[in-house]
């Protein structure tokens, strides 16, 4: 009995230490892999760097007003958060592919998952990221405009016009990964028209002297006590 | 002998202006005469000259130039006599040369011997021949011509006890045309030079011959009648033989001279004159089409005389104070060259010795409708004396050589007439005709080109003219048509080089032909006409349909 | 910080931006029209969009002016008309004195050309004011003067007042003062003189003015050194001409016009207002920063007439709609002023926002803050610049508010006071901009 242990204990001793053997090699691929990998990243995220630094990205981005909202999530410029992002698909890229290289049956197939996945991810980031930074500039000049035209409530509008496109953006974004579209399609129909029924409502209830006083002005004639008493700024 | 006539020759005229005192001294005394203008005429012929204008040659104390005339009838001694002058007609109408000279119809000299008469008592028959007056109230619309030496147009006649009326110097008393009597001798006169032969006659200061009460006393219809039978009287007896006005007055009073064909054949289109200097100093055609805008018509049979100087001032009468000022200060900075609301300055002078210039001005002269005169030495470009008194300046020596006298005359220089121009630009030694002949490229080769282009066609004299107005204002151009002869004018009036688009249209299909060159310049097509001319560089060209 | 500031000034060029060949915003038709014109010396710019109601008188003013000034000087007249449909161009040039048209009745030496060209903002960039410097240089003009097609009170003096010191006295540009109502141009008293004069250190009473006049030798300068990309669009250049002649040690003068003429405005017109004043001024301080980091205190500017004056007829005025503007503008754009403001003066302006209106102050100090961290934050573009601008607008209306209540009983000098007292706030408080620009 104790020999057949031993037997087997040595067998699979010598199994495992073969696998190992097997393995070993292909760790210290893995290993390599990583290691150049790491390397190409970094070269990647240098050059990278250097190229939006070329074309002035950081100013770009400034005027578009993404490095506020940068700045509001605490991260770093754009260019400087584009050429790490770069990096860590890179460097990432280069580790998968040295997992893929261990045999490990099964993640194998994830991996490739993975990769197929990825695209979708990186535009679906895209979308939310530009999404976010439209619905803020929207909002704000709807804010904006609506103060300096003297409009009635104007931050529920700006606030609107916010939500509105952040729900658009979200549904996309879901849509763009897959995940649970339908669902996400009929809830945001549903959010979308209740909201645009909501807003009818409230307009429709509430300002009705005011598209009454809009129509008669279109279609009836000019009144200009809106405009007497003004001040002439320059 | 007269000419053998065409009634028109005088559309075709190339006048030379000049005083036969100025000319050529053939007998040594320090005066020209009519021997030494003889002399000359082949110079003149050679010049493509064939009509001359003679300053008065009458017998006056010449205190106003010869004209303040003592004798209709005669020469005066300094030019010789009756018989020269007439051996120098018939020389010159050998030479297919005509002949205009002066005839003073306003006034004469003190020292004639009508005058004379006429103040000597208050009952002489001659009495009536000069306006006498007991108060110098009389005709105060007139204006006073000669600013600069006459406080009235009255003057007090110390032996008749009573003012005479003169428009001009005191000692030119005008006679009175309201008397028959000096009407019929006035045209005894003339018919005295006619039987002779002189080809025209130049009637000086014809506006102020009739004076009326509350009038201005100039241009009256009584005035237009006297010339009206003059006229008649010399188509009558003289066919072919010519009238032409001097009346310094606005374009638009000008026009009763010609009448309705029936009075004045010509007459000097004075206020055309100083625009085309200013064109030139402002670099802008605006002056000379506006005038030329301004100028009526006038019978088919008339014709205006244009020159660029003459004898007298560059006269600024008959324009705008803003206009005549610029003209001083462009023209005559020095106050002394300032007379009479005029410049006492040849053409060379005036437009600074600028060999461009001067031939730009002759070819507008040219080619404008009329007839061009041009004033003696003003082809070799002579120089003026702005220190010789009244208008004396512009009437020195004709500068024959760089030799004695100029080759003037072989008098002692102390003794000529005048003083010769000395100055080491204008002076004898740098301008005169035999160094200029021997120059192909000469002033004087150059206006001798210039007149035979002029004459070889009859567009110029008799035909129609219509204004291009080219966005460019700097370029005054024209198109003249007679028959079926063409001619396009461009002048570029500015002293930069400038480029200029001209809407042919209505001659698409003809090609340029330019008159001196004889070179073919592209056809007319739908495009606006793009030249680009240099400085004060001006073309002709022929157009022709091939 | 200079050293920074000298770096902004140089930035490397886009690729986009080297072109070799460079379409040309001179049309044909203009270009023909201008070798036709050929040198002058007097050039007159006449931008105009559909106003044919005042253009007419407004061109026989500038003949006359130029006529009787400038009789023997070769002139033009050059109308850039923004598409109008209404007959302004013909107008204008039906009006040329030459030989060709007839219509008017003045007496001219020379020609006086009168051209008209047309204006699209979508071909050309740089605007009404670049074709003008453009003829300008092209046909060597020496002094050179814009006018307004609303100023209907146009005198032929005006032509004179404009010129003769650039034409005589070698001054490079003459700015215009008025006569106005004390509370008319409450914008260029309260914010655009003030400021201009404490950061550039020079008094220009009209920083932005629709007349002046200019040197044919500033406007060359001012060409060749402007990039004219598609970002200067629009008439906010008038101001920038004015900036280059400071920054440029261009001599500067101003002359006394007379009445300004008044022109219809609607409470919409401010925001583009302040967008072509304001906007325009706070992005030229970023490459003037060199210039005006330096400067301090100011200087007065010579003047030709009497000093500007102000008039005092009674002008009903909208008073409670600024102050409700003003509040609601407070309340309502809390969130972009806490990006702009600091919170020290946010919460002074929140402050006084609920205040009633017999209590209501918004001092001098504070506005000179509210400004000069505006200014800031433009240059930062923490947020989009334009939203920055239009930001202002409730702000501007409370102290347009305070500025007409204060005033409301004040003579003319007692303004001029206020005014004056204002702008020596600006002039104290120039560090803490420059503190704000650099933080």
């Amino acid at each position: 009995m104790r020999e057949m242990i031993i037997s087997e204990l040595t067998q699979a001793m010598h199994e495992l230490a073969r696998g190992f053997a097997h393995f070993l090699p292909r760790l210290m691929v893995m290993l390599i892999l990583a290691f150049v990998g790491w390397l190409i990243a970094y070269v990647v995220k240098v050059s990278l760097r250097s190229i939006l630094r070329l074309i002035r990205f950081d100013k770009l981005s400034e005027n578009a007003g993404a490095s506020q909202l940068l700045n509001k999530a605490a991260l770093p410029s754009s260019s400087e958060l584009l050429s790490r992002f770069a990096f860590w698909v890179a460097w990432l890229g280069f580790i998968l592919l040295g997992v893929s290289i261990l045999g490990i049956f099964g993640l194998e197939e994830q991996i490739a998952r993975f990769f197929l996945f990825l695209p979708r991810l990186f535009v679906a980031l895209f979308i939310s990221f530009f999404g976010l930074l439209a619905a803020g500039f929207f909002s704000r000049a709807a804010l904006l405009a609506a103060v300096n035209a003297n409009l009635p409530s104007p931050r529920l509008l700006s606030i609107a016009i916010r939500a509105i496109i952040i729900v658009f953006v979200l549904s996309v974004v879901f849509e763009e990964l897959g995940l649970a579209e339908q669902t996400m399609l009929v809830a945001f129909g549903i959010a979308f028209g209740a909201l645009m029924l909501g807003f009818a409502i409230a307009f429709g209830l509430g300002g009705r002297d005011l598209a009454r006083r809009f129509l008669e002005k279109r279609f009836v004639g000019e009144k200009a006590d809106e405009n007497e008493d003004e001040l002439s700024p320059l | 002998m007269p000419l053998k006539q065409d009634v028109l020759w005088y559309k075709d005229a190339i006048i030379y202006q000049v005083h036969v005192r100025a000319f050529y001294d053939s007998n040594g005394d320090g005066i020209g005469d009519f021997q030494g203008l003889e002399q000359k005429l082949d110079y003149l012929q050679e010049l493509g000259i064939n009509t001359i204008w003679l300053m008065p040659f009458f017998p006056s104390p010449l205190r106003d130039d010869g004209y303040d005339i003592a004798d209709y009838n005669s020469v005066h001694s300094n030019y010789g006599s009756v018989e020269d002058f007439k051996k120098f007609l018939g020389s010159a109408h050998e030479r297919g040369i005509r002949v205009i000279i002066e005839m003073v119809l306003n006034h004469t000299s003190e020292q004639h011997p009508w005058f004379q008469e006429s103040r000597s008592t208050q009952d002489n028959p001659r009495r009536d021949w000069y306006v006498w007056s007991d108060t110098d109230t009389r005709y105060k619309g007139a204006r006073i011509i000669f600013l600069d030496t006459e406080m009235s147009n009255w003057a007090w006649d110390p032996i008749s006890k009573s003012y005479y009326w003169h428009r001009f110097f005191s000692h030119q008393p005008d006679l009175n045309y309201d008397n028959p009597a000096v009407r019929a001798e006035m045209w005894n006169v003339m018919k005295f030079w006619l039987e002779m032969g002189v080809d025209a006659f130049r009637l000086d200061a014809v506006p102020y011959l009739v004076e009326r009460e509350g009038t201005n006393c100039e241009n009256l219809p009584e005035t237009h009648e006297i010339l009206k039978e003059l006229r008649q009287k010399l188509d009558e007896q003289f066919p072919g033989r010519m009238l032409l006005a001097e009346a310094n007055q606005r374009p638009a009073d000008l026009r009763p001279y010609f009448g309705d064909g029936d009075e004045f054949n010509m007459a000097f289109h004075f206020p055309l004159m100083p625009r085309m200097f200013m064109g030139v100093k402002l670099e802008d055609r605006k002056p000379i089409t506006e005038i030329l805008q301004q100028t009526p018509e006038i019978p088919a049979s008339c014709q205006w005389c244009l020159f660029l100087r003459n004898h007298d001032e560059l006269t600024l009468e008959m324009v705008r104070d803003t206009e005549r000022d610029y003209m001083y200060d462009a023209y005559a900075q020095n106050k002394t060259m300032r007379l009479n609301l005029g410049i006492r300055r040849r053409l060379a002078p005036l437009l600074d010795n600028d060999r461009r210039r001067i031939e730009l001005m002759n070819g507008i002269l040219m080619s404008l409708p009329g007839t061009p005169i041009i004033y003696y030495g003003d082809e070799i470009g002579m120089g003026d004396n702005i220190n010789l008194g009244d208008r004396n300046g512009v009437r020195t020596p004709m500068q024959w050589s760089g030799g004695w006298n100029g080759g003037f005359s072989i008098a002692d220089p102390e003794s000529l007439y005048a003083p010769l121009i000395l100055n080491p630009v204008y002076g004898y030694p740098a301008v005169n005709v035999l160094s200029q002949k021997r120059t192909e490229h000469s002033l004087l080769s150059w206006m001798r080109r210039m007149i035979a282009i002029r004459t070889s066609t009859r567009v110029f004299g008799n035909g129609s003219i219509e204004f291009l107005y080219p966005a460019n204002h700097r370029v005054l151009a024209y198109v003249r048509q007679f028959g079926n002869e063409t001619v396009l004018v461009v002048n570029n009036l500015s002293s930069a080089a400038q480029a200029v688009e001209l809407n042919l249209r209505r001659y698409k299909g003809n090609i340029l032909i330019e008159m001196f060159g004889k070179n073919v310049f592209p056809r007319v097509g739908d495009l606006p006409y793009l030249l680009t001319m240099g400085p004060y560089q001006f073309y002709w060209f022929r157009l022709r349909r091939i | 910080m200079s050293q920074n500031a000298i770096m902004q000034e140089r930035p490397i060029p886009l690729l986009s931006e080297i072109k070799l060949a460079e379409e040309s915003f001179l049309t044909d038709d203009l270009l023909r029209q201008l070798i036709n014109i050929g040198e002058v010396d007097i050039l007159v710019g006449l931008p105009t969009h559909n106003n044919v109601k005042t253009v007419g008188l407004i061109v026989q003013q500038i003949q006359s002016g130029i006529l009787r000034w400038f009789p023997r000087e070769r002139a033009a007249i050059i109308n850039v008309d923004a598409g109008s449909r209404d007959g302004t161009p013909e107008l204008v040039t039906g009006i040329s004195i030459d030989d060709i048209h007839r219509a008017s009745n003045l007496y001219a030496l020379r020609t006086l050309h009168s051209i008209s060209t047309q204006y699209s903002s979508h071909t050309a960039s740089g605007g009404v004011l670049r074709i003008i410097l453009s003829a300008a240089e092209l046909l060597r003009a020496k002094a050179c003067v814009v006018m307004s097609p609303e100023s209907s009170n146009v005198e032929p003096e005006w032509l004179s007042k404009l010129l003769m010191p650039i034409y005589k006295d070698g001054v490079d540009f003459v700015t215009p003062t008025y006569r106005r109502h004390k509370f008319a141009g409450i914008l260029i008293t309260n914010l655009l003189y003030p400021m201009s004069r404490a950061v550039y250190g020079v008094r220009i009473r009209e920083p932005y003015a629709t007349e002046f006049g200019f040197s044919g030798r500033l406007g060359s300068q001012f060409l060749g050194q402007t990039s004219w990309g598609s970002g200067t669009e629009g008439s906010d250049l008038e101001l920038r001409l004015t900036l280059a002649a400071i920054t440029g040690g261009c001599r500067v003068s101003q002359a006394f016009l007379g009445g300004k003429a008044h022109v219809e405005r609607r409470a919409a017109d401010l925001v583009p207002a302040l967008r072509q004043t304001v906007g325009s001024l706070f992005s030229a301080l970023e490459p003037d920063f060199p210039f005006w980091s330096a400067a301090s205190g100011s200087q007065p500017v010579a003047t030709t007439g009497p000093e500007p004056e102000f008039t005092l007829e009674p002008l009903r005025v909208n008073r409670k709609r600024l102050r409700e503007m003003f509040s609601s503008g407070v309340v309502e754009l809390d969130s972009v002023f806490q990006s702009i403001l600091s919170p020290p003066t946010l919460e002074e302006i929140k402050r006084i926002a609920v205040l009633g209106e017999d209590d209501f102050r918004y001092p001098a100090e504070l506005w000179v803050r509210t400004v000069y961290e505006f200014a800031a934050a433009y240059h930062k573009s923490v947020i989009n610049r334009d939203h920055i601008i239009q930001a202002l607008a409730p702000l501007f209306r409370g102290r347009a508010f305070m500025f007409v209540v204060e005033n409301r009983n004040s003579s003319a000098d007692q303004v001029e006071n206020n005014i004056e007292s204002l702008c020596l706030e600006f002039e104290r408080l120039k560090p803490y901009l420059l503190q704000m620009w650099n933080g």
